[in-house]
């Protein structure tokens, strides 16, 4: 017999992937929904900004199968869904802030026949000049949130006594997440004013929360399930609320079950993405390439609204080091207010960006110096127990073993010289290679949000059943936790069921989000099951007459001195002897804590290390560009999963391969997204991936902190090792180049491509 | 003359007629089939979240094709099998390619994983190959925003390792008779003030065509049907040709391809890659799969969009038009096109064949400019079509898609070069002249400056590959 110990090297595919292959795994929409149910459709502005005039809505009204619509009149509660501070509201019926704002909803017998209702809506706009792009709202002191400033050593001083300094200004785009199921919500009115809310949302707890709020009820009368989202990517953290309120206040007020499913387009258009970031900087450095001071603006567009924006930003500033050592830092962090969507958390949260633009100036320096970037990269790299900018002491720096690694097992000094060869003998086509590290801190940055909690049941066959506070999104957290509870039993997994994400289960949980849902879930439900076995141990030392202070679970047995019993049948006896075998349990991540003037201290309770080397060709002539290789190797402790790590790895790297490629979000000057369809905005497919894309694991890996297994986050970390293939194209071009100066707008698009060569 | 349609649902014998004419077939399998299996993604045929696979009889077999439910109308399942995602697994026996997709951990979060395992299914009844090129031609369609893909490419690599046989072909036979037993009469289908009307052939159709004003022709329906899915439209008459015999073919008539419009895109490209393979290269990267093995030439044509890449190819192939109505008339493409969105096509007529002249001694390319590379609509195209004689440009065409409101040709650009040397120094020259022809205008695709330096350097890319023998390319 297998030995069931090992269950977190075997290879376990998704818990639900049967489900998922044959189409029977039900998302939010596929939910058969009570006979009486009524479908909604939302009516938005047309406008950027500006005031609303005049709202008819009559035809609306008459309009075929409409039940009725609700404004802003019909809340009874807040008129806001702002997860943090207030500023998102639900129905606007005076100031317009961004294209796409709602106005009001309509309920109808169809989908189709309320999305056709909403077009008859007749409504006068004064208009105003929208503020949309990040230079017009620093030009004109729009911000959303106050100004960060924030400051380690003297970078001025720094920066004068280096021996080189460069100047420059760099940006990253937006992006949309592109889930492939889009916002949905269905609410169904229960006995005693409740609600049971399905919700496609990463967040089931605030979604109560803000329900409760928005309808003026009592936090128990609200229930959310969320079984499995299609896909979430931090885009369905907070911008769910919106849709599960309009559902749930058309449910109130009809008395029927209604179902808001956004069309795609409608999709895009409403909601937030990745923040886009300007960056000015003034960097100073030693004759070798040694950063020894930085000055720097941040700014992003935050949209509209507040929303995640504080926290986003924030860790933009805790990642601007990403893996390097950076001892004197100045820096400013604008959070621009513009008239579009507010945006919102999107993988990585700030990070990525905030690497880009690290990553850049030291490939400037690199370009300067005339040296292969690499070099500089290393040279700059941590070093153990150097401290970060934010006064973090960094203990468990793998970056340099990783870099070296990496460096030799992709040949990359033997590829270097090959592409040098073959650029010279090529005059239209052009290769690149470059190697980026990352460094990527776990924890909500947000203290507080770092709790979990877990319900276990043990059945009297035996079977368990679980639920904890993190949402199924793809990444594999159930099958994660469903490994770590048979583990922790020592049965077969098949044995435990999960069922959804539920706030009557488990209460006041936070968003699945910053990478850390495993850790916080899973540390809950090994709490709540610790407790269980608390119970069997005192049972089975009196039972059984036990003076040992060992028992194993394992093989489906408990072995207890020289004896051994099922797990069936000690569940069975414990039952008949009245030992409780259900339990709660919860975790707070340990050590975190921060001074929120400064922003110092220790966000993040580890960090994970990663690096990626990217091959690409370019065709001068066009712009054109493919991405022909990628080396990745990423640090994730000892792996819980390694194939679902693997995945995460594939996916996050793909994904950021979008955003700084393909993905391009595109707004009018009238502040009208441009780009709000898969058919104009695209995203990679598969031929887009590198025909050589390897993946490994660092097999050191070990957290040092406390974590289940000692293993690490693993979402979000991977989307930065994308970065290596936005520098390996700015290498390529810097072949075809006469002068060492590179401007390359990112999304490295055709068009941005050919720009910068011919700048 | 019916009035109602006939299609198998899986293995269940469907007829239906009271229905909306402007329903969808994910609409219809999802709320009223209760099969949400096949998921909507995006409706617009951009994601392949919602494919599944028609099956027809073929010169005595079925073929089977993946197509996207959420663009295409109940009505023209007309004399089809339709397998959705549901049907795969049997007797509780999971099919080759859903046991592949687990194995390799091909799914995350799942949405997506149902139109990728049709994708797969479609070819693994096709028995392709499983090439990188044959595994992108299938599933550059679908799009899957979690796995980052290598999961799936390796499970579509390794599919047939997990057996060659399904529950299919066992019952091969059994669809056969059952689609073969579908009457392929005329079809006209009344609800409350709606008609869809499926003429099967082109008599038929012509005698029928002046009962309707404003009918909607279609075949493919994949640009069409976003009027009802994004713009909310419905559409009060609808004539659908894509069953009609007499406008499906592809044949060498004289020295002349000669293409009924409304055959798939997809039918045409075996014939198409012997006589001009850059054509059909750049079929390949038109719409996905899904579409192509429903959309054609003729909607592409009729469509009118100054981006559809068909138009500029075929114009500098000096390719014509048969269209059908009152009366037959033949008028060549180059002045098809009137202005935006707008052609010669008077009401209730309709395109029923495109002739394509070959001519062995002409050169001729295309190339496309896209952000990303499969199943984009262009930034730029540009269609070249050369004689040469003693190394003198004896005749040219260059047509251009993305350049104007119009696939648009550039006349003072070919006059310029007609009867000089085919030179470098010529080509540069040339450049100029394309800014005569050509005011391009800055969209989300991509600005006017981007189109105009592209229009040029493409022109003297054609001439570096030419002269080099070898293709300047990155894919």
């Amino acid at each position: 017999m297998k030995n069931l110990d090992n269950l977190f090297s075997e290879k376990l595919p998704h818990e639900s992937a049967e489900k998922h292959v044959s189409g029977l795994a039900k998302y939010t929409d596929d939910i058969l929904e009570p006979t009486n149910t009524l479908y909604a459709a939302i009516g938005w502005s047309t406008v950027a900004k500006g005031s609303i005039v005049k709202i008819d809505l009559r035809d609306v009204i008459k309009s075929a199968g409409v039940c009725g619509v609700i404004t802003e009149r019909d809340i009874p509660g807040i008129n806001d869904v702002g997860p943090v501070f207030k500023g998102d509201v639900i129905f606007s019926s005076k100031k317009i802030k961004y294209f796409g704002q709602p106005i009001f909803a309509v309920a109808a017998d169809t989908t189709e026949l309320a999305r056709k209702a909403v077009l008859k809506a007749k409504i006068q706009y004064k208009k105003e000049r929208p503020i949309i792009r990040i230079k017009e709202a620093l030009e004109k002191k729009s911000y959303i949130l106050k100004t960060r400033k924030f400051s380690n050593g003297n970078a001025r001083k720094a920066i004068k006594n280096s021996q080189h300094k460069l100047i420059g200004e760099s940006q990253t785009g937006g992006q949309d997440h592109l889930y492939l199921e889009g916002q949905v919500a269905l609410a169904i009115p229960k006995e005693d004013n409740g609600l049971l809310i399905y919700s496609s949302t990463q967040h089931p707890s605030k979604t109560q929360q803000i329900v409760a709020k928005v309808l003026n009820q009592n936090f128990n009368t609200i229930d959310v399930h969320v079984r499995r989202i299609g896909g979430g990517f931090g885009g369905k953290e907070t911008q769910s609320f919106m849709f599960a309120a309009i559902s749930s206040l058309l449910a109130k007020k009809f008395n029927k079950p209604v179902k808001l499913r956004l069309d795609r387009d409608e999709d895009m258009i409403l909601t937030g993405k990745r923040h886009d970031f300007y960056f000015k900087y003034e960097v100073g450095f030693s004759d070798n390439g040694k950063i020894n001071g930085l000055d720097i603006i941040l700014a992003s567009r935050c949209g509209h609204s507040a929303d995640l924006s504080e926290a986003i930003n924030d860790r933009a500033i805790y990642n601007i080091d990403n893996a390097y050592y950076i001892p004197n830092v100045k820096l400013v962090s604008y959070r621009c207010k513009t008239n579009t969507v507010s945006n919102t958390a999107f993988r990585g949260f700030g990070a990525p960006q905030a690497s880009f633009c690290i990553e850049n100036i030291i490939d400037n320096i690199s370009n300067f110096l005339k040296v292969d970037a690499y070099k500089i990269r290393y040279l700059n790299l941590y070093q153990k127990n150097n401290i970060t900018h934010f006064g973090m002491k960094i203990k468990d720096n793998v970056i340099n073993d990783i870099f070296n690694k990496l460096i030799n097992s992709s040949n990359y000094k033997k590829r270097r010289k090959e592409i040098e060869k073959f650029n010279q003998s090529n005059k239209y086509i052009k290769k690149g290679l470059a190697i980026t590290p990352a460094k990527f801190g776990i924890s909500f940055t947000t203290t507080h949000l770092n709790q979990g909690g877990a319900l276990v049941h043990i059945y009297t066959d035996g079977s368990i059943h679980l639920n904890h506070g993190g949402v199924e999104m793809g990444q594999g957290l159930m099958t994660k936790i469903a490994q770590i509870t048979a583990n922790s039993f020592g049965i077969k997994i098949n044995n435990i069921k999960i069922t959804s994400t539920n706030t009557e289960k488990v209460a006041n949980t936070s968003a699945s989000a910053a990478s850390a849902s495993t850790d916080i879930n899973g540390a809950a439900v090994l709490n709540a099951i610790n407790k269980i076995k608390d119970n069997l141990f005192s049972f089975i030392q009196n039972h059984f007459k036990f003076n040992g202070k060992i028992i194993k679970y394992k093989n489906n047995n408990i072995y207890f001195g020289k004896n051994k019993i099922t797990f069936k049948k000690l569940i069975n006896l414990a039952y008949l002897n009245r030992i409780p075998l259900s339990s709660s349990g919860f975790y707070k991540t340990p050590k975190i804590h921060v001074d929120k003037s400064t922003l110092k201290g220790r966000p993040f309770l580890y960090f994970c290390y990663g690096a990626a080397v990217s091959e690409v060709m370019i065709d001068t002539l066009t712009g054109e560009n493919k991405l022909l290789k990628v080396d990745i190797l990423q640090d994730v402790g000892n792996s819980i999963n390694p194939s679902i790590d693997i995945g995460q790895i594939e996916g996050g790297f793909v994904q950021g391969l979008g955003w700084l490629t393909s993905e391009e979000v595109s707004w009018g000057n009238d502040g009208k997204i441009l780009t709000f369809s898969p058919s104009t905005y695209k995203i990679p497919v598969m031929n887009d991936i590198p025909k050589n894309f390897n993946v490994k694991i660092y097999n050191k890996g070990i957290n040092n902190e406390n974590t289940i297994n000692k293993s690490k986050a693993v979402g979000e970390p991977p989307l930065l090792l994308a970065i290596s293939t936005y520098f390996a194209i700015k290498n390529a071009i810097s072949y075809a180049k006469k002068n060492n100066k590179i401007n390359l707008t990112a999304p490295a698009t055709p068009e941005n491509i050919l720009n910068s060569i011919n700048k | 003359m019916q009035n109602e349609i006939q299609f198998l649902l899986n293995e269940d014998v469907v007829k239906i007629n009271n229905i909306d004419p402007n329903t969808t077939v994910l609409k219809y399998l999802r709320d009223l089939k209760n099969l949400r299996g096949t998921k909507e993604g995006c409706a617009s045929g951009d994601c392949g979240a919602c494919t599944a696979v028609t099956v027809e009889i073929v010169k005595g077999r079925l073929v089977y094709r993946s197509i996207n439910t959420c663009i295409m109308f109940l009505y023209s399942l007309h004399g089809k099998q339709l397998i959705t995602v549901e049907h795969l697994k049997k007797n509780n026996k999971l099919h080759p390619v859903q046991r592949s997709m687990i194995d390799h951990n091909g799914s995350q979060c799942g949405f997506c994983t149902p139109g990728f395992i049709m994708s797969m299914f479609s070819m693994f009844k096709n028995r392709e190959q499983t090439s990188k090129k044959n595994i992108d031609r299938y599933l550059t369609g679908n799009l899957c925003r979690c796995t980052g893909y290598k999961p799936i490419n390796l499970a579509t690599k390794n599919m047939y390792s997990y057996g060659k046989s399904d529950h299919f072909y066992k019952n091969e036979k059994n669809i056969l008779n059952k689609l073969k037993s579908i009457n392929r009469q005329n079809i006209k289908i009344k609800y409350f003030n709606k008609e869809f009307f499926i003429p099967s052939n082109l008599i038929d159709l012509k005698e029928n065509i002046k009962q309707y004003n404003n009918c909607k022709f279609i075949s493919g329906g994949t640009d069409i049907a976003l009027e009802v899915t994004k713009r909310r439209k419905d559409f009060e008459s609808i004539i659908y040709l894509g069953n009609n015999k007499d406008l499906k073919y592809i044949k060498i008539v004289d020295k002349n391809i000669v293409i009924g419009a409304a055959t798939p895109i997809n039918d045409t490209l075996n014939i198409l890659k012997k006589y001009y393979p850059s054509i059909a290269e750049m079929y390949f990267r038109f719409g996905s799969l899904q579409i192509r093995n429903v959309a054609t030439i003729g909607g592409n044509i009729s469509n009118a969009s100054p981006i559809g890449d068909s138009a500029p190819a075929l114009i500098s192939l000096d390719s014509s038009l048969i269209i059908e109505g009152n009366k037959t008339r033949t008028v060549k493409l180059k002045n098809f096109f009137l202005s935006y969105k707008k052609t010669l096509l008077k009401n209730n007529e309709f395109i029923k064949e495109i002739i394509i002249p070959i001519d062995k001694k002409s050169i001729f390319k295309c190339y496309k400019i896209s952000k990303r590379f499969d199943d984009d609509i262009s930034s730029v195209f540009m269609a070249i079509n050369l004689k040469l004689y003693n190394n003198l440009i004896n005749k040219i065409a260059i047509t251009y898609g993305g350049m104007a409101a119009t696939p648009k040709s550039a006349p003072n650009t070919e006059k310029f070069l007609k009867r000089k040397t085919f030179s470098y120094k010529n080509i540069i020259l040339a450049k100029q002249y394309l800014e005569r022809d050509f005011k391009p205008l800055t969209d989300m695709r991509a600005s006017k400056n981007y189109r105009k330096i592209i229009s040029q350097n493409l022109l003297e890319k054609f001439y570096l590959e030419l002269t080099n023998n070898k293709k300047i390319t990155v894919n």
